[in-house]
């Protein structure tokens, strides 16, 4: 199992210092990520889910090393290691000078397909960029590249000349898959890579998405907060509430069989197209995720936790293997 | 083929065409442009030396080979040869030599130091515009100084562009501490009152084109810093940006290559403004006496001296036409570039 596993997240942490006052002194940190830990192995798909602003996108950044460009600040902790096959790299050390060569082993598809690709450029320019920076093709080799990537992702090459604003938003998301392909990565995040498409569109993108990971022999991180859409494509599930890690199993095991009290309300709440299930058991929470900024003592779900007690207000709780390959962070559901 | 092209325009060839059908902008864009081209060879076009002279079987250039003294081709006057009297000498005489003179055969120049130049002669066919205080033609320097201003516009312009946009353009996309520092310099340096500090540098040392510009672009190249801080401040968090690193673009290519591009907008559109506020600037700075040193053809040394000697008409109304023309021009191009921009048009695009 160790030796399949691409990447090994050990209890990584992304906190952004808030500053305030004249001398803009430390006020708060926003805990965007604190302290999770999970692994994709290879050739995997690794679903991972929780609500608006839990950090799920911080997560994906923090993987592929960009959240220092935005935020130069930013403070990121744990570690994040790759395990390629020639050798092991932990991406949370790295500086961006370092990082560059490895680039092309892991990219990322985004969740706004207007916004990810540059309006100025060309399909072309746009997918053989990444063949420019990590290739020594040729203009000639480049062409039938990007002609070829675009047909695999259900394109016509002679749209390469094409700018991005003449594609529509599925046509544009396949647009982005291509150029994550470009370079033959060993892992793609995906940051809710359908979430701004039509339903329809939706299924034909994941599909061809299953279709190239089993062509490329690539990995997913796929970002998402449709639980069926997750069951449906991922091998594991990683539920996510506030920053923390609430559960990371199996897809089977998590899905029919979650044992985390805010996966199971997450669940309950998938709409199932059957009336005659209409009444099932729903656990609906009460009141609102709290801020990142303020979290709760211990357990960060126990204000909105339907089986908590008073001891989860003491102690974060322990991310740990509660059945095999599953890990729960409860230790209330522990045993059941 | 060529249908293929054609769907697939980049925005700027949109609207590029969309500036072409804006035809008051349009047309003035091709006016200044030709006429800027065309003042280049104004030594040809407007000079008193002779682009040919052929004297005794021997060609001689002094449009482009300069001084050839009156002595040279037996004529006498001191100083340099007058080719428009050398032109009569021979014409009545009916010799073998000839000389061809450019078609307006004045300089801005000379004045009444040559045999034949009076002060204030009014305009006429031989002075189009008159001649000035010192008896020199005022079409001739009109048309030098065109050239003189456009170039200083132009130069200042790009200069105050490129340090806005490596300076604004860095603050933006670094933030954090340098963003702050450069924050604090601008806001120190823009307190500054510049035209007193260009006014005490003028007097100490002696203004050149290229001082002046130099001057100029240490005082004004702040204006730019605040749009591209923003632009590249904005730019940076969209996703395309994101999307250029995670595959290992350098810094320096995703400022240049990827953000540029989309924050060309408010670069294109101020572009014409700028070059307005450029030609005013050494207007007023020459009007003042603090600008390029005399004699060189200028605007504003021309209204200067057309004020003080208001009765001769022609010495006020010929720079002032010739600035009102210009800016209203530039003006009109930058009107039309800011509406071929209108981002409501291209809203998708956005």
């Amino acid at each position: 199992m160790s030796n399949n596993k691409l990447v090994d997240v050990k209890n990584l942490s992304v906190h952004f210092p808030v500053h305030g006052g004249v001398f803009s002194k430390r006020v708060a940190t926003v805990k965007a990520v604190d302290g999770i830990s999970f692994s994709i192995g290879k050739k995997q798909i690794v679903g991972m889910v929780g609500e608006s602003g839990c950090g799920k996108t911080t997560v994906g950044r923090a993987m592929i090393n960009i959240l220092r460009h935005v935020s130069p600040d930013v403070e990121i902790g744990g570690s994040i290691e790759y395990h390629f096959d020639d050798e092991i790299v932990d991406f949370a050390k790295l500086s961006s000078g370092e990082m560059r060569k490895y680039r092309s082993r892991v990219q990322m598809i985004f969740q706004d397909p207007y916004a990810s690709l540059n309006p100025r450029m060309t399909v072309a320019q746009i997918i053989s960029e990444p063949l420019q920076l990590h290739t020594k093709m040729n203009a000639q080799e480049q062409r039938e590249r990007v002609g070829w990537l675009l047909d695999k992702v259900g394109l016509q090459p002679e749209q390469a000349r094409r700018f991005p604003h003449e594609f529509s938003g599925g046509q544009r998301q396949r647009i982005g898959i291509a150029r994550a392909l470009a370079t033959n990565p060993d892992l793609i995040i995906c940051d809710e890579p359908v979430s701004a498409l039509d339903v329809s569109i939706q299924a034909q993108v994941i599909n061809l998405m299953m279709d190239l990971q089993e062509e490329f022999n690539v990995s997913y991180l796929f970002i998402a907060h449709d639980l069926s859409v997750v069951e449906h494509i991922s091998d594991k599930i990683a539920v996510m509430y506030l920053g923390d890690m609430a559960e990371f199993g199996n897809a089977h095991d998590v899905y029919h069989h979650p044992r985390h009290p805010y996966s199971k309300a997450l669940l309950s709440a998938v709409p199932l197209p059957d009336p005659s299930r209409k009444n099932r058991d729903r656990i609906v929470l009460k009141g609102d995720v709290p801020t990142p900024l303020n979290k709760p003592s211990g357990c960060a779900f126990r204000t909105r936790c339907p089986v908590a007690e008073p001891s989860c207000a003491e102690s974060k709780p322990v991310f740990e293997q509660q059945v095999k390959d599953h890990f729960v962070a409860c230790p209330i559901v522990k045993g059941a | 083929m060529s249908e293929q092209q054609e769907i697939s325009l980049s925005i700027l060839k949109k609207r590029w065409l969309k500036f072409k059908t804006l035809k008051r902008g349009y047309y003035s864009f091709i006016i200044i442009i030709s006429l800027y081209v065309l003042s280049w060879f104004l030594p040809v076009l407007i000079n008193n030396r002779a682009l040919v002279v052929s004297y005794e079987g021997e060609l001689y250039f002094p449009v482009f080979s300069g001084y050839y003294a009156g002595s040279t081709f037996d004529q006498d006057v001191p100083g340099e040869a007058v080719y428009r009297q050398l032109d009569a000498k021979w014409e009545a005489e009916d010799s073998d030599n000839w000389l061809l003179l450019p078609p307006y055969p004045y300089s801005p120049y000379e004045d009444i130091t040559v045999t034949g130049n009076k002060m204030f002669d009014a305009p006429s066919r031989t002075h189009w515009l008159g001649t000035d205080n010192t008896g020199r033609d005022v079409f001739a320097r009109l048309c030098y100084a065109f050239n003189i201003s456009i170039s200083f516009a132009l130069i200042l312009s790009s200069l105050n562009y490129l340090i806005g946009i490596l300076i604004g353009g860095s603050m933006g996309y670094f933030g954090g501490k340098f963003d702050l520092f450069f924050q604090r310099v601008i806001e120190i340096w823009s307190s500054l009152p510049m035209l007193f500090v260009i006014i005490i540098i003028s007097s100490i040392i002696r203004p050149s084109f290229f001082l002046l510009i130099f001057i100029y672009t240490i005082v004004n190249w702040i204006g730019m810093t605040y749009l591209m801080r923003a632009e590249f401040y904005r730019e940076k968090s969209k996703d395309y940006v994101a999307a250029a690193l995670s595959m290992g673009q350098t810094n320096f290519k995703v400022m240049f290559k990827h953000i540029l591009p989309n924050a060309m907008v408010p670069i294109i559109t101020f572009f014409p403004f700028a070059v307005v506020g450029g030609i005013t600037a050494l207007v007023s700075l020459d009007y003042l006496g603090f600008g390029m040193p005399p004699p060189t053809p200028s605007w504003g040394q021309m209204l200067d001296v057309g004020l003080s000697n208001i009765p001769k008409w022609w010495m006020v109304f010929a720079p002032v036409s010739a600035q009102f023309v210009t800016l209203i021009m530039v003006v009109f191009i930058g009107e039309a570039v800011r509406e071929a921009f209108d981002p409501k048009v291209y809203s998708r695009l956005r």
